[in-house]
């Protein structure tokens, strides 16, 4: 028998061997100096795989590092500023608009023209393209170059939405892409293996599912960039990128909300704090006869304790909201709080005479937010309409089924007599119009909740018409009064977004926008300590 | 022997054409299509930018004329284009996973193989003893401990916490290909991988390693003064490995299901991270593909692993 064990010995140093080889091959995980790598597309903002910008609905945290409009946003989501553009000037009728260009270069080294510009324009409005931004840009009736730095955009109506889609045009060099028709242009591999912008890093490498690194452009206009690259990771989800941080191999990711207290507290990390723009609602379904009565809406409004659910489960992360707008200057004074009042709802019911209506009937509420926050959320507001003698049963889908069944021409109702969703508010206040005007019905537009309310599309109309800014922060107020007191939406609240990033980042801007921006990043400046 | 696997080859090609139907018909039995998972229903799309996207992408037609469209044009090996990313042709992107999928899959299943012929012997040898019923502890917790499960926590242990390895990803971004850093990336995905295959086989190799030891020409050879290291290694080894031969062959499958989860926890780009990918975004074309691609394996493994054993027991043919 003491054979035996010579095997056994043998067997157990193959194990032991197997076992040590991870401590054999570890090596510094630590990130190279002057490289700063984070995981830019993870999360709500972000487009991971997709590199043309023509086809983005999100993704610009990363797009506008090597890719420029000709127009953004300020660093707050406030102001539309020059990028590609140095200036730009808007006709007091908001018909024409003249861009004038910055002496700027493609990353090949040839100059940046009137003529890209119009070019691009030419491709964002061609649907064959693969062009998200097409209908947007329907408006344009012709674009001029009256000379290399000079673009004049002329539209046959004024829109006040107009410079906020011309932010998500990001300018596109003609010298390499006039000779690809248009419809072959999405399948071209340019986008992800050579593509030039006239940004502050350059692409040199796409890993397929892996990372997209940029050089830095020395010769960029606003001056050479700080750092040498930056890299940017994919992840499968948003755990995966938490645990590259943690582990020190990222300095920046999107995180939720749920995640941020484990680094509230950590000196290494610094937490970034923004609105999120959207804004999450209960849709009343405008087509199902339950919620006609106006009394059983503001019932559901009294009925949620809106302030415990964001103390508890938002840990305070969000605001509540009133109408669909958070930006101060867009909400009125003295609109209704509807502060939590489980008995005023009950009184609302019952003159409305609800156990007519549907009294203890289950009502589906349909969402796509699959979250175990959504989760949480959802459960608390059940219980809180219980309570009045409302029976909601939640049904959460993944958006692809969602969108499938809300967008639907001829949709059942009874699989979603209620919606809890969530719609951008901003930076363009105009946003909001498409989930409430009526001729946004589908299939002509995503107004989900079958909204028919008369005051309210003429408020949103007239807000959209409105060529003055101050004039129309006013417009906007009334839309928000007609919201707040015909209740197409129960609205709740506006939470807020959140990104770590590592304390050795220095001069790092990340604003939570909505699709990711773009707004002035000044990626040029980012540092990173050793 | 040839006319056996020629029979078996034309079925295998016949259950590949209709894998093919069946995923595509169950793929538009659910609500919704590559259009809806491009609209974020927190910004919304303008409609007509959408039908002009579905119009380009032929989601207009109707399903059998979508469905014989792509097997004619699969019949000539263009899987078409993935709807989430045009300027990726399917095939190049399904073929460009297979090489990480086999890496891994390939390091699971050598460590698997080592380990758990290694316990096995360990156990059956040593049976009853501390030893034994210690590994028998862990066998047991490695069946059924689910690969997300293991992955998880092997990654906050080994990642987070030790900082020995990388989270995730095949190589270091940004630094030139070393095998040493494939190695790094590699090891832990492929043992957290290996748990429930190596599990497997040291139960099965524990169990078969017994019964040999019972046999009478195991006694026989005691009997004659051979030393018993010589008898386990040369006379029952080898009789208790064969049906360890076969358990590996039909576990192929079982790890292909844990390579799809090791490969999304640990953003490993390997067919598996591809698929659940394509399933999240309806990306059909690639689901297509991937799924092909995974079924032309599996049956393939099968294919060879009924023909060895044809080889090795001639009595299978009659069946």
């Amino acid at each position: 028998m003491k054979r035996l064990s010579r095997l056994s010995t043998i067997a157990l140093g193959v194990l032991l061997s197997t076992a040590a080889v991870p401590a054999l091959v570890v090596s510094g995980a630590a990130a190279q100096a002057a490289t700063l790598s984070g995981g830019f597309d993870v999360g709500p903002g972000g487009f991971q795989g997709n590199f043309n910008p023509l086809a983005a609905t999100a993704g610009f945290t990363w797009l506008s590092i090597y890719y420029e409009p000709l127009i953004t946003y300020d660093q707050k989501l406030q102001k539309v500023v020059g990028a590609l553009a140095s200036s730009y000037e808007v006709s007091p009728d908001q018909m024409n608009y003249t861009f004038k260009l910055a002496d700027a270069k493609w990353h090949d080294g040839k100059p940046f023209t009137g003529k890209d510009a119009k070019f691009t324009i030419g491709l964002a409005m061609d649907a064959k393209t693969g062009s998200v931004l097409a209908a947007r840009l329907k408006g344009i009736s012709s674009v001029e170059t009256p000379d290399d730095h000079t673009v004049v955009i002329k539209l046959s109506a004024p829109s006040s939405s107009f410079l906020d889609t011309m932010t998500k045009v990001m300018m596109l060099p003609e010298h390499a892409l006039a000779s690809i028709p248009a419809d072959q242009l999405a399948k071209s591999t340019w986008w992800s293996a050579t593509p030039i912008g006239t940004g502050p890093f350059k692409f040199t490498k796409y890993v397929s599912d892996q990372y997209v690194e940029l050089a830095a452009n020395a010769d960029y206009r606003g001056g050479k960039p700080a750092l040498e690259r930056i890299i940017n990771r994919h992840f499968a989800n948003p755990a995966a990128a938490i645990a590259a941080l943690r582990s020190g191999e990222i300095q920046f990711t999107y995180v939720d909300s749920n995640d941020v207290p484990t680094f509230k507290d950590n000196k290494d990390f610094k937490v970034i704090e923004g609105n999120s723009f959207v804004v999450n609602y209960l849709g009343f379904n405008h087509d199902s006869p339950i919620w006609k009565d106006v009394r059983v809406r503001q019932a559901v409004m009294y009925a949620i304790n809106r302030d415990a659910i964001i103390q508890s489960l938002y840990g305070g992360a969000a605001k509540p909201a009133n109408c669909a707008y958070v930006a101060e200057q867009l909400i009125p004074q003295g609109i209704d709080t509807y502060a939590y009042d489980p008995e005023k709802a009950k009184k609302l019911l019952k003159d409305a005479g609800w156990d007519q209506i549907n009294g203890g009937k289950p009502i589906t509420l349909l969402t796509y937010y699959t979250t175990p926050l959504a989760t949480n959320v959802l459960a608390a507001v059940q219980a809180m309409l219980a309570q009045v003698g409302i029976n909601i049963v939640p049904r959460a889908v993944d958006a692809p089924t969602y969108n499938s069944i809300v967008l639907n021409a001829t949709p059942d109702i009874a699989q979603f007599q209620m919606v809890y969703a969530g719609l951008q508010n901003g930076p363009d206040a105009g946003s909001i119009n498409v989930g409430l005007n009526e001729k946004q019905i589908p299939p002509a537009g995503p107004n989900v909740a079958r909204v028919r309310m008369p005051d309210l599309t003429k408020a949103l109309d007239s807000a959209l018409a409105e060529p003055d800014s101050a004039k129309r922060d006013a417009a906007y107020q009334d839309v928000c009064k007609v919201m707040n007191t015909n209740l197409p939406w129960a609205t709740l609240w506006v939470a807020n977004r959140y990104g770590i990033v590592s304390t050795k980042a220095k001069d790092f801007v990340w604003t939570p926008a909505p699709g990711g921006g773009p707004y002035q990043a000044a990626p040029q400046k980012w540092s990173i300590a050793e | 022997m040839l006319r056996y696997s020629l029979r078996r080859l034309i079925i295998g090609v016949g259950m590949l054409v209709a894998l093919s139907m069946l995923i595509f018909m169950l793929l538009r039995l659910t609500p919704g299509d590559p259009i809806d998972a491009y609209i974020d229903p927190n910004l919304p799309m303008s409609p007509s930018d959408l039908a002009d996207l579905r119009r380009n992408l032929g989601l207009d037609q109707p399903l059998p004329v979508q469905y014989l469209a792509w097997l004619q044009q699969a019949l000539t090996g263009n899987l078409g284009y993935s709807i989430k990313r045009l300027d990726q042709p399917v095939l190049g992107l399904v073929l460009s996973r297979i090489g990480p999928t086999v890496l891994l899959m390939g390091t699971a299943l050598a460590f698997a193989i080592v380990i758990g012929i290694a316990c096995g012997v360990i156990g059956a040898v040593r049976r009853n003893s501390l030893a034994d019923l210690s590994l028998s502890v862990v066998a047991l917790a490695g069946i059924s401990s689910p690969a997300f499960l293991s992955a998880l926590i092997g990654l906050y242990i080994f990642s987070v916490r030790l900082h020995w390895m990388p989270s995730g990803g095949m190589l270091t971004p940004g630094e030139e290909f070393s095998v040493g850093d494939l190695l790094h990336h590699l090891i832990l995905p492929a043992s957290l991988l290996s748990v429930a295959q190596g599990a497997l086989i040291m139960r099965y190799m524990r169990a078969s390693l017994l019964e040999v030891l019972n046999q009478d020409y195991v006694r026989t050879a005691r009997a004659k003064g051979v030393l018993e290291f010589w008898v386990i290694a040369k006379h029952a080894l080898r009789n208790a490995l064969l049906p360890i031969v076969t358990l590996i062959g039909s576990t192929i499958g079982l790890a292909i299901g844990g390579a799809i989860f090791i490969e999304s926890v640990f953003n490993w780009p390997g067919m598996g991270l591809l698929l659940v990918d394509a399933v999240q975004t309806r990306d059909y074309p690639v689901i297509m593909g991937a799924t092909l691609v995974i079924g032309t394996c599996v049956i393939v493994v099968n294919l060879l692993t009924d023909i060895t054993y044809a080889v090795v027991d001639p009595r299978i043919k009659v069946g």
